[in-house]
């Protein structure tokens, strides 16, 4: 058993800076285009497409599918994204994330996390910057 | 409308037809519990933060708070709906804040600005930034940021 799998949680203090992390990957269905638009209003133009901020939305629950114990984030603070190629039904996407800055604060610390959203053939999809306020580690009781 | 809507015919906004300046408000929209429950099936983000009441009542916020995305997608869903003839913003990039949580039961709306319209390098299309602030129903804004898009050109 490795070190990561005796932790039940990630905090601040466990994010390597460098350290590489990669989904496995989901097929973009027309079920994923019909619930996204008809939960929030936004559908593609094109009917093989797929709304821009779906793979981008679906990419943070790929992260969660990764075997490893969660980061505790506290906050979504903000990101910037750019989309480089659209995606379409049938595109199998995987997300490839890395941590390339964190910031101790007083209550927690800031981790920014560069994210690519990469398709079947290995393109870029889309990539970006986020900004995440993650909790430091509570102070364990004496065992 | 809808007729028109059905054969192809509904009449769009174009890239000359967004200025600098134009301005739009959305309807609202109340964010309910169904909502984030959806986003947390559809998108695989179970965290805590969206899906477990007792953990969030000690908590800052006191309760499940929205997806931050759930709220850029619900405003960008908004917008498409205030801007009067429909028009297809292909997004290319968008920069943005999560300022203050989305609560269940709060009521959204959008406030948006053109901020910049230039030519793109591709003649059929243009580069549009827009300004947005999402603002619930106490007038705070809760997210805000820039989008940034190609729309297509009115064929000459």
């Amino acid at each position: 058993m490795g070190p990561l799998a005796r932790k039940s949680k990630l905090y601040f203090e466990d994010v390597e800076v460098g350290f590489v992390l990669e989904t496995p990957g989901l097929t973009l269905t027309e079920t994923h285009v019909a619930m996204f638009g008809g939960l929030v209003d936004d559908r593609p133009a094109d009917p093989r497409g797929v709304p821009d901020l779906l793979p981008l939305c679906l990419s943070t629950g790929l992260g969660w599918r990764v075997p490893q114990p969660p980061l505790v984030v506290l906050a979504f603070m903000g990101f910037e994204w750019t989309f480089l190629r659209p995606a379409c039904v049938g595109d199998t996407i995987r997300c490839v994330s890395r941590s390339v800055a964190k910031r101790g604060m007083k209550d927690g610390g800031v981790v920014i996390e560069e994210r690519r959203i990469m398709n079947q053939r290995d393109e870029v999809v889309q990539i970006g910057k986020l900004t995440l306020l993650v909790a430091k580690r509570p102070p364990e009781p004496a065992s | 409308m809808l007729f028109l809507r059905a054969v192809g015919l509904e009449p769009r906004l174009y890239f000359d037809d967004l200025h600098v300046g134009d301005e739009y408000t959305s309807p609202g929209r109340t964010v309910t519990e169904a909502d984030i429950v959806i986003f947390a099936g559809l998108s695989g983000d179970y965290n805590v933060l969206h899906t477990d009441a007792e953990h969030m009542k000690s908590s800052i916020f006191g309760e499940r708070i929205a997806h931050g995305l759930l709220g850029l997608s619900i405003q960008h869903g908004l917008l498409n709906r205030s801007m009067p003839a429909g028009v297809d913003l292909r997004f290319v990039g968008l920069k943005w804040k999560f300022r203050g949580p989305i609560k269940i039961g709060d009521t959204l709306h959008v406030r948006a600005r053109i901020a910049a319209t230039q030519d793109s390098d591709k003649p059929e299309w243009g580069r549009v930034t827009i300004d947005r602030q999402v603002v619930n129903q106490l007038g705070e804004v809760v997210q805000e940021g820039e989008t940034e898009h190609l729309v297509a050109r009115r064929l000459r």
